[in-house]
């Protein structure tokens, strides 16, 4: 595909390619090696659950329905946003709202985090229809399937000529959802690992009591858990380049090659902020 | 996906303001360390300059980078650059002279192997794709740490997570009021973040001139630095960030006027229409 004389995708379009794959999973294990070797058990649970986090906000990501600049102008379905900023949107409102809750032990906090994230793009999704069927006088289409998987509703009829669709049918705004709630549940654990491992040992090494470092160990994991969760979601755009309806999508069949991604990032990037407190 | 749409036209080629930008933050960062040396905090103001240094280089990197049409939009690169800046810079200030070093050669480790997954892991194939997101990085750890400098007065761990408070008259340490216990490097984040993609992304485009866009940057860094003196007038001496924030203002206002006169120049036809017309009669 390269006009420059570049290498071709290895494995088509959407396939993964085998040497990068594995250079990945070697760059993923030393990382794990390094852990096991200068790490405790704890920070060792703490990059397996950053890891896990990681997975969630990539996966997650591909379900949200991202239509960019064209959905602007109602030529094609999705909310009209690049995919960083919709899944900082509905990510970090899920990491925030964990971080409430995480004196309340990591299920309920994870939860918490899972529903602030889903809220936030179901409130956006809402919006976004509305303004499109009653702002903009257009009905929701998918351009990419004929029926709505879910509910079974013709989608070829009210698509308008010259267009990719417009608005969001109901398949895209469920996704828009279900990318909500793993993207806050992935930064909330990503949140709750770090911070366990900066309580337990930013009192030894400030010299200073649990409750003085408080403040110091909620701000730097809050700040790892932005950044990792940044990192994570430009990653998972990058495989989606661009625009996408959902999960009916096509190119949500890209997943796995961002899953690899993603969890290499997220175990790169975890094991810095681990490291911060262990050597 | 990886045809290049846009092409670079006149102006200074990308090495040199790679390594102006480079050298000017690294510098400005170490004479923000001459606080530490004379003992004042009069020097916090070189972060400041250090961190538009960077920014500078950095939206030419995003202009390089997003001339290959990444299809993700503009912010996401500003995002990537400073998700993974953050945790260089964080990790690096352990390191309390050599903080800048440690965080220049982390950040592009760090970098090099996102790129690495962009490129070869999720089949961009983007041929600057590597070295654009080494150097975002890189940029991203060193305007946050030269805003850091700027807003406590010093890059190193201690100093960004120790402050002091005023209880009774005495001065007792406290973890809350400081860099990071309070949480400022969030806001400093964000401000980074946006001033180094508005740039591009404000100026993209057939009509794209160098000039013009990295002096919206520089001014996009200036409107930063003054609101990072700001907040630094709760960490560090009234007059240092009186100091900062006059700079920032002088800054500001000189690049502002510039680059009015600069898309005065570009533009095909502009008419000075005043702010508010002026009625006559009622």
């Amino acid at each position: 595909m390269s006009a420059l004389g570049g290498a071709k995708p290895a494995g088509g379009a959407t396939g993964i390619a085998p040497v990068p794959a594995v250079i990945s999973l070697v760059i993923f294990v030393i990382i794990f090696a390094l852990m096991y070797m200068v790490g405790t058990p704890l920070a060792m649970t703490a990059l397996i659950g950053i890891v896990i986090g990681g997975l969630l906000i990539g996966f997650g990501v591909h379900f949200v329905p991202v239509g960019g600049a064209p959905a602007a102008m109602g030529q094609a379905p999705g909310i009209a946003t690049g995919v960083a900023m919709l899944a900082a949107g509905g990510g970090l409102a899920g990491l925030f709202g964990g971080a409430w809750a995480a004196s309340q032990g990591t299920l309920v906090a994870v939860v918490t985090g899972a529903i602030g994230g889903g809220l936030m793009l179901a409130i956006t999704c809402f919006f976004v229809n509305f303004v499109y069927i009653y702002g903009m006088g257009i009905p929701a289409a998918s351009g990419k399937v004929k029926k709505d998987p879910i509910t079974g509703d013709s989608q070829v009829e009210y698509k308008s000529q010259g267009t990719e669709g417009h608005g969001l049918p109901f398949v895209s705004f469920t996704g828009g959802v279900i990318g909500g709630l793993l993207g806050g549940a992935g930064g909330t654990l990503i949140y709750l690992m770090l911070l366990d491992v900066y309580q337990a040992s930013l009192p030894g090494i400030m010299k200073a009591t649990a409750v003085q470092i408080q403040p110091i160990a909620v701000s730097l994991a809050g700040m790892f858990a932005i950044g990792i969760f940044l990192v994570i979601a430009v990653l998972a755009a990058y495989n989606i380049t661009g625009t996408i309806e959902g999960p009916h999508d096509p190119k949500f069949k890209r997943f796995p090659r961002a899953l690899i991604a993603c969890a290499v990032a997220s175990a790169l990037c975890g094991v810095m902020a681990i490291l911060l407190v262990m050597v | 996906m990886s045809v290049k749409i846009e092409v670079i036209e006149g102006g200074m080629p990308h090495q040199k303001i790679l390594i102006a930008g480079l050298v000017l933050a690294v510098i400005g960062l170490y004479l923000s360390y001459l606080n530490v040396i004379v003992g004042t905090q009069m020097f916090a103001f070189f972060g400041g300059l250090a961190a538009i240094a960077a920014l500078i280089w950095g939206s030419h990197t995003i202009k390089i980078l997003a001339s290959y049409g990444i299809g993700t939009g503009v912010p996401s690169a500003g995002m990537i650059a400073f998700g993974s800046g953050v945790i260089a810079f964080l990790f690096a200030t352990k390191y309390g002279l050599y903080a800048p070093i440690v965080a220049i050669i982390l950040a592009a480790v760090i970098g090099a192997i996102l790129g690495y997954l962009a490129n070869e892991v999720l089949a961009m194939h983007i041929p600057v794709m590597i070295k654009s997101l080494t150097e975002m990085a890189v940029v991203g750890a060193l305007t946050l740490m030269g805003f850091s400098a700027m807003i406590s007065g010093s890059f190193t761990f201690s100093a960004l997570t120790t402050g002091s408070m005023k209880v009774l008259g005495m001065s007792l340490p406290s973890y809350q009021a400081s860099y990071i216990g309070g949480a400022l490097i969030a806001t400093v984040f964000m401000l980074g973040a946006i001033a180094i993609q508005h740039g591009f992304n404000a100026c993209l485009g057939p009509g794209w001139k160098q000039d013009r866009m990295l002096m919206l940057v520089a001014e996009c860094g200036f409107l930063s630095m003054m609101v990072a003196a700001v907040m630094s007038a709760a960490l560090i001496s009234p007059a240092a960030a009186i100091l900062s924030f006059l700079i920032g203002l002088v800054g500001w206002y000189y690049t502002y006027m510039k680059y009015i006169e600069l898309s005065k120049r570009d533009a095909a036809a502009w008419l000075d229409l005043k702010p508010i017309p002026e009625v006559e009669g009622h």
